[in-house]
């Protein structure tokens, strides 16, 4: 079972920030986004394709342009390494019988970046088993 | 060194819709029953490259892979002036299409097999012009498939073909390999701004044959219904509910497969489709 932790998170930073595809179709990924997981919700600050940063230190001062919730559920099963069936990705996860992923704020923004969004996100998948984030440093 | 010049040709004819000419392209292969393969919305007949290049289909089958028109290589209409008005499919002209393009090539009772909106459309050709087919394959149909008629798919912010391709990814079982994953993927970036959204005018605005699937009589033409696991839009669970509607309708649920079956996974795709086949060709043995 994933922990989605900070921890969790700079593992996730680090493989997209280390991926070589991002930086060619995120070249205009400059944007923050949020993501729910379950009643937990993070930031994530892209500049050019990498994460600059993910705080869970939320206020109403934390921008953000366009939302992906959905239960912890959803996402634990979307970061398997072959996610079950409705769980491979958020367009499957959006669907109301399936991961109750609700897509909400400015969606402009995530249909322009939707190519390094799925990308990344697919990155989850890469994270190291929780022996390797443990070995990582908190930096969130 | 020989050059690996492929079996499969590609070929142009004209066909007429409602007395308005189109210029179609289409792949060919194969000796038998003709086998007519529809792709899937805003693509073209490159998701059947595998099956068209299988001698265990096209040593029994003839495998007739066509781009709709506005698709692929086929062109818009001839003579009309297509570019002052919207593209949207319509069940009426897809139907009519299909039917003149077998008629037109002069072929006896094609078998006919498509996905997603192919599939949809078999399932309308199965209720309405069933004398005309042997058989219909609908890959990744449902009785009603609504939800995808988004602006979002043409829309000056957003580029299309980036935005098709990346949607489509999550509607590929992620056991595909990453060559038929991409080319999938390309497929679906190559296609004219608008094109993929006119489509789905058919398949998520004017399908609705919740009331109606049941009247297809399949006495009159064999049904099969393949759903892969993976598929989030016409889900195995709603393509099982349609075929309860349909007496005599054969469904089967495809593990590892998506919402493409041809393009994603060729070998995992034939263990399902190589039996009704089989059975396809039994039937129509020469005495």
């Amino acid at each position: 079972m994933t922990t989605f932790d900070s921890r969790w998170m700079n593992s996730w930073m680090d493989t997209v920030n280390s991926d070589l595809v991002m930086p060619r179709i995120g070249r205009y990924f400059t944007a923050g986004f949020l993501l729910g997981i379950g009643d937990e919700e993070w930031v994530v600050s892209m500049q050019r394709g990498q994460i600059e940063r993910i705080t869970d230190n939320l206020s109403i001062e934390t921008p953000w342009s366009f939302a992906l919730r959905a239960p912890r559920e959803s996402w634990e099963k979307f970061v398997q390494k072959i996610p079950p069936p409705m769980y491979n990705d958020i367009w499957a996860m959006a669907h109301p019988l399936h991961g109750r992923l609700r897509m909400d704020g400015d969606v402009k923004v995530l249909w322009q970046n939707i190519r390094a969004l799925t990308w990344m996100l697919a990155c989850m998948r890469q994270v190291g088993d929780r022996e390797v984030v443990e070995q990582r440093a908190t930096r969130v | 060194m020989a050059p690996k010049i492929s079996p499969v040709t590609g070929h142009y004819v004209d066909v007429d819709v409602a007395d308005v000419t189109y210029q179609v392209f289409y792949l060919h292969n194969g000796t038998g029953i003709p086998l007519l393969c529809q792709h899937t919305a805003g693509c073209h007949n490159h998701q059947y490259r595998n099956l068209l290049r299988d001698p265990a289909v096209t040593e029994r089958f003839q495998v007739i892979a066509y781009d709709l028109p506005y698709h692929g290589k086929s062109d818009p209409p001839n003579g009309e002036q297509w570019w002052t008005r919207q593209y949207d499919l319509t069940a009426e002209f897809f139907q009519e299409f299909v039917v003149n393009f077998a008629r037109t090539l002069e072929l006896d009772r094609p078998v006919f097999m498509g996905s997603s909106m192919g599939g949809v459309v078999a399932l309308h050709l199965a209720r309405d012009h069933s004398e005309k087919f042997r058989a219909l394959i609908a890959l990744e149909a449902a009785d009603y498939t609504p939800g995808f008629y988004l602006d979002w798919w043409h829309h000056p912010a957003v580029e299309d073909g980036s935005v098709a391709a990346s949607v489509i990814e999550g509607l590929i079982a992620p056991q595909t390999s990453e060559l038929d994953r991409r080319l999938t993927m390309h497929y679906y970036a190559q296609a004219a701004p608008g094109v993929l959204k006119g489509d789905l005018y058919f398949y998520s605005v004017e399908h609705d044959m919740r009331e109606t699937v049941s009247e297809i009589d399949t006495s009159k033409v064999p049904l099969y219904l393949l759903t892969g696991e993976y598929d989030y839009l016409s889900t195995p669970t709603q393509t099982i509910a349609t075929a309860e509607k349909i007496v005599g309708a054969k469904v089967e649920t495809m593990c590892e497969i998506g919402h493409f079956p041809m393009s994603e996974n060729h070998d995992t795709f034939m263990t399902y489709l190589r039996p009704i086949l089989d059975e396809i060709a039994e039937r129509h043995k020469e005495p």
